[in-house]
C-alpha cells in the first residue's frame, strides 16, 4: 500500500490523506483551555500500581523507607522491568491504600527543566551508544511513552522498528492537546526528534500533524523542513483519524511482529528530550482536566500520584459526576479505589452522571441536540458544542442495519457485521471479519441508535481471542 | 411533568418482579418510554451517546408520511383516519401480546408499520380486512422472525401480500374516485356502500386498456388508487425529507427509480404502442411510494452499499417487468418482496468482497 497523495516540498515528502473515510468529531462542552496550570505541591502522593498497560507488581521499597526523587519504587516485570519512579522525595507507606504506593512527608518539587534557562537548540552529541540511550530512556521513565502503533503495547527497547510515528494530534474531545503542549516548546520538540532519530539507523520518522492553517502549524512545518529525515503527514481534524493504528495502516505500515512500528505522541518526544538532553527522570505529565462537569477546564502539570481529589475538588461542584481516566469516548471510569493519577494518565474527564427525563423527547424538534444523524432540527445549525451527561439517550434494541457504525469507523471494518457474528457466538467469524483491527475509538457505540455496546463487545472479543491463542500456544508447547 | 414521573415511579413496582402486574411489564415500559425519555445510563466507554434512538428514527418516517396522509384525507375522506386507527389498534395489540408472551420489549418499528400499512390499501377496503392484514403482517412478517431488526420482509408488504392473495377481489375493486376542489372529500366518510364514489379503474388498470391518465393528475394525486400512494407530490415531499434526514438511503431510492426509468424507457422505445412511457409509469401506482418508504427500510434492505445498488436495481427492473409483461397491473409489492428475499444474499456477496480485501490487511 502506498501513502495517498505524496507531495514533494523541497527535499521533504508531505503525505496527505485524500477522501478519508470514517471518523467524526464529537463537539462537547468542557474542552480544556490552552493554558497549562501548575498545581500546588501535594502533601501526599498516591501512586497507583496498575495503569492501563502496566502492572508494577515488583515493589522495590519498604514501608517507611525514605526515597529520593527519581528513585525506582517498583517495576513491571512483564514489560522490560519498566520502572515506577518516585516523583518527589518522601517516605513510603505501602499499606495506607490498597494497590498504591503512598509517599508522605514530601520534599519540595525538584526544579523543572522546562523553566531552565540553558536550553541547547540542537541535541548535544553524546558518547552513548544506541543501546545505552534506550536503556537510559527506560531507566528514567521516558520509554513508557512509546508504544507499538498496532497493538498499543510497550515496544522492546532492544528491538528494531520499521518506522516511527510521532503524532502531535489528539482528537479525543478531552485529552491533552498537542498544540497546547507544543506552544512555546517547539525547540525542545525539534531536539527530541533529533534524539529520536539518533536511536534509529535508517528508519523513517513520520511526523503527524493536523491539516490546518495556523501560526503554530506553520512553525511546525517550517521546523520539520529542516529535518530531511522527517516525513510530514497531514491528517484531517476528525476524531478517529489520529489513532496510531489507523495512521500506520494508512501509511502502508502493516502489522508485522518482526518489524514493529513504534509510535509516540508529543509528550513522548519531550520525555526523550528531557532524558537525553538533561538526564532528568520523567516524573511530570501534562494532564487535561475537562468535561461538561468541570467549571474551568484546563491543562495541568502534575506528577503521577497527585491526589485526584485535590485536582477535582475546586473544579467540580456538581454532586453526581463520573470521573473518567482518559477521553470521554474511550477512557475508563475511575473507581473509588483509585486515589491518585496513574503513570499513564493524560486526561481526566468529568461528566455529569444523571439523566434528565424529557416529556415526549422523541417528537421534539431537537434544536439543541447535536447528532451524527440529520434527524434533528439542529442539523440546520452550524456546529455547536453540547452539554452531555452519561444518559444512554434511548433504549437498547436489536440492530436495525442503519450502517452508521460503518460510516464512522476509522478502521474501516464492519462493526454491524462483527456484532452479528458475536451475537451468534461465532468468535471465529468475528476474527475473520477482522475485529482485531478495531481501534476502540468508541465512535460506533456513540452513534448507534440501537444503543448496542459495540466497542465493549469488540474489546471483550479481542481479549477472548488473545486468551484462546495463548492457551493454544501453551498447549502446543506442552505437546512438544 | 413531575407528576407524570411520580406516577410512573409509583406504578413501576407493580410491573416488576414480585408485582401483581409483572406480566404486563413490556406494556408498562413501552408506555413509560413513550412519554418520558429513557432513564438508562451508559456503563462503559463511550460514556456519552448520540441523541438518536430507534424511536426517533422511526418517528422520522412517520413525519415523512404525513404529507401522504393529508393527501389521502383530501382525496379519499375521513375513512382514511379510521383505517389508520384500526391498523394501529389491531397491529399494536398483536405487537403487545407478542411482547408479553416473549417477555421482551415492544418494538418501535410498529410506529411505521401501523401507518404504512393502511396507506397501501384500497381506500374502501372493509375495516376487518385492514385488521386481519396488519395482524398477519406484524405476526408473520415480523414477530415470528424475532421482531424489528430481525425481520426478513417488510411487515406492511407481507400483510398486503396476504390480503392480495387471500382476498383478490376486494383488493382490486375497492377503489374510490378522488375528491375534487379545495376541500376534496375532507368532510366525507366514503366506504364501499357509496356506490357513486366507487370506481374500478386505477390509472394502471386503465393503462392496460390503452387509456392513460393525465400526468398532472398523477403528480398531484387526483386519481384513484391506494390510500397514500396516489399523490406523487406528497410522496416526494416526504421522500426528500427522509433522504435529507438520512433515514432513507439515497442509493436505494436512486437505484430503484433509475433502473425502473431506464428499463421502462427501453421497453417504451422498443414498442411504444404496447408499453407506456417511463415517465408516466414512474408517477402511476405505488412506485414512488415504494421507492421512498418501502425499499429504503434499513432492516429489510442490504446494509452494504454495493448490495443496496443491486437490490434497488432488482426491485426497479422487477417492477417494470411485472407491470408490463405479466397479468398484474402493479408490480411494486412483489418486486420489493423479491428484493427482500435477495437482500441477505446480496449482502453476503458484498461482504465477501469486503472481507477478502480486509483479510490482506495486517
Amino acid at each position: 500500500m502506498v501513502p495517498v497523495n505524496a507531495r514533494k516540498s523541497g527535499q521533504q515528502t508531505t503525505v496527505r490523506f485524500l477522501n478519508p473515510k470514517g471518523g467524526y468529531s464529537v463537539l462537547l462542552e468542557g474542552r480544556p483551555s490552552r493554558t497549562i496550570e501548575q498545581l500546588p505541591g501535594p502533601e501526599v502522593l498516591y501512586l497507583p500500581l496498575v495503569s492501563r498497560r502496566f502492572t508494577f507488581s515488583e515493589v522495590l521499597v519498604k514501608e517507611g523507607e525514605q526515597v529520593a526523587a527519581g528513585q525506582v519504587l517498583a517495576r513491571d516485570p512483564d514489560r522490560f522491568s519498566l520502572p515506577l519512579l518516585a516523583p518527589q522525595s518522601g517516605s513510603v507507606r505501602l499499606k495506607a491504600a490498597e494497590n498504591h504506593i503512598v509517599l508522605e512527608n514530601l520534599a519540595a518539587s525538584p526544579q523543572r527543566v522546562h523553566v531552565a534557562d540553558e536550553r541547547p537548540s540542537h541535541a548535544p552529541r553524546e558518547s552513548l551508544s544506541v543501546g545505552e540511550k534506550r536503556e537510559k530512556l527506560l531507566a528514567l521513565g521516558a520509554w513508557q511513552f512509546l508504544c507499538d502503533a498496532h497493538t498499543g503495547e510497550l515496544p522492546d527497547p532492544s528491538g528494531t522498528p520499521r518506522a516511527v510515528l510521532v503524532s502531535t494530534v489528539a482528537l479525543d474531545p478531552f485529552l491533552a492537546r498537542g498544540d497546547v503542549q507544543l506552544r512555546e516548546r517547539l525547540t525542545d520538540f525539534a531536539r527530541g526528534l533529533e534524539h529520536l532519530q539518533s536511536l534509529l539507523e535508517y528508519q523513517p520518522i513520520y511526523l503527524v500533524m493536523p491539516e490546518v492553517q495556523s501560526a503554530l502549524a506553520s512553525e511546525v512545518r517550517e521546523m520539520s523542513r529542516g529535518h530531511a529525515w522527517v516525513q510530514r503527514v497531514e491528517i484531517p481534524l476528525r476524531y478517529g483519524m489520529d489513532s496510531l493504528s489507523v495512521l500506520a495502516r494508512r501509511l502502508g505500515l502493516m502489522r508485522d511482529p518482526q518489524q514493529p512500528v513504534w509510535a509516540l505522541r508529543t509528550e513522548g518526544v519531550f520525555a526523550i528530550d528531557n532524558v537525553l538532553t538533561f538526564s532528568l527522570p520523567c516524573t511530570e505529565r501534562i494532564v487535561s482536566v475537562g468535561g461538561p462537569a468541570v467549571e474551568s477546564p484546563v491543562h495541568v502539570r502534575a506528577v503521577p500520584g497527585y491526589p485526584l481529589k485535590a485536582i477535582l475538588e475546586r473544579r467540580v461542584t456538581e454532586e453526581y459526576v463520573r470521573v473518567i481516566n482518559g477521553g470521554v469516548l474511550s477512557g475508563e471510569a475511575v473507581g473509588s479505589d483509585q486515589l491518585g493519577l496513574d503513570a499513564e494518565c493524560s486526561g481526566l474527564t468529568v461528566v455529569p452522571d444523571h439523566v434528565e427525563r424529557e416529556l415526549l423527547a422523541f417528537v421534539r424538534p431537537g434544536w439543541n441536540r447535536r447528532s451524527y444523524s440529520k434527524c434533528y432540527m439542529s442539523s440546520l445549525r452550524k456546529p455547536f458544542v453540547e452539554r452531555l451527561t452519561t444518559a444512554l439517550r434511548g433504549e437498547r434494541r436489536a440492530c436495525i442495519s442503519c450502517n452508521a457504525c460503518e460510516e464512522v469507523c476509522p478502521a474501516r471494518i464492519m462493526p454491524h457485521l462483527i456484532h452479528k457474528y458475536l451475537y451468534q457466538g461465532a468468535l471465529d467469524l468475528a476474527e475473520r471479519a477482522r475485529v482485531d483491527l478495531c481501534v476502540e475509538c468508541g465512535l460506533c457505540s456513540f452513534v448507534c441508535p440501537s444503543k448496542i455496546e459495540l466497542r465493549q463487545q469488540f474489546v471483550d472479543a479481542k481479549e477472548q481471542i488473545r486468551r484462546e491463542a495463548e492457551e493454544a500456544a501453551s498447549e502446543g508447547g506442552e505437546a512438544v | 411533568m413531575k407528576w407524570l414521573l411520580r406516577f410512573f415511579e409509583r406504578a413501576r413496582p407493580h410491573f416488576r418482579e414480585g408485582g401483581r402486574l409483572r406480566g404486563l411489564r413490556p406494556l408498562f415500559d413501552a408506555v413509560e418510554n413513550f412519554f418520558l425519555s429513557s432513564s438508562l445510563r451508559t456503563e462503559t466507554a463511550p460514556h456519552v451517546r448520540d441523541p438518536l434512538d430507534v424511536k426517533r428514527f422511526m418517528f422520522a418516517v412517520v413525519v415523512a408520511l404525513l404529507p401522504c396522509v393529508v393527501a389521502a384525507l383530501h382525496f379519499f375522506g375521513l375513512r382514511v383516519l379510521v383505517m389508520i386507527l384500526v391498523s394501529y389498534a389491531v397491529g399494536g395489540t398483536a405487537e403487545v401480546l407478542f411482547a408479553i408472551v416473549r417477555k421482551e420489549e415492544i418494538n418501535e418499528g410498529f410506529l411505521v408499520t401501523g401507518l404504512l400499512f393502511p396507506l397501501i390499501l384500497p381506500p374502501a377496503l372493509p375495516l376487518w380486512m385492514v385488521g386481519v392484514g396488519v395482524a398477519f403482517g406484524v405476526i408473520v412478517g415480523k414477530e415470528l422472525f424475532g421482531g424489528t431488526g430481525r425481520n426478513l420482509f417488510n411487515p406492511a408488504l407481507v400483510g398486503r401480500c396476504f390480503l392480495a392473495i387471500g382476498y383478490p377481489v376486494a383488493m382490486s375493486s375497492n377503489w374510490i374516485g378522488p375528491g375534487s376542489g379545495f376541500i376534496g372529500r375532507l368532510t366525507e366518510y366514503v366506504d364501499a356502500s357509496h356506490l357513486d364514489a366507487i370506481t374500478s379503474a386505477t390509472p394502471l388498470v386503465a393503462a392496460k386498456q390503452g387509456t392513460f391518465a393525465d400526468v398532472s393528475d398523477l403528480f398531484w394525486g387526483n386519481v384513484s388508487g391506494s390510500v397514500g400512494e396516489t399523490s406523487a407530490f406528497a410522496v416526494l415531499l416526504g421522500g426528500v425529507f427522509l433522504i435529507l434526514t438520512r433515514v432513507a438511503n439515497w442509493r436505494t431510492v436512486l437505484g430503484t427509480i433509475g433502473s425502473f426509468a431506464l428499463l421502462g424507457g427501453v421497453l417504451h422505445h422498443v414498442a411504444p404502442d404496447t408499453f407506456g412511457p417511463a415517465g408516466w409509469h414512474l408517477l402511476a401506482g405505488g412506485l414512488l411510494f415504494g421507492a421512498f418508504f418501502m425499499v429504503t427500510d434499513p432492516v429489510t434492505s442490504p446494509i452494504t452499499n454495493g448490495g443496496k445498488w443491486a437490490y434497488a436495481v432488482i426491485i426497479g427492473a422487477a417492477t417494470v417487468l411485472i407491470r408490463n409483461l405479466t397479468g398484474y397491473v402493479e408490480g411494486v409489492m412483489f418486486a420489493i418482496l423479491l428484493g427482500n428475499i435477495a437482500a441477505p444474499v446480496l449482502d453476503e456477496v458484498a461482504i465477501r468482497f469486503r472481507l477478502r480485501r480486509l483479510r490482506n490487511e495486517r
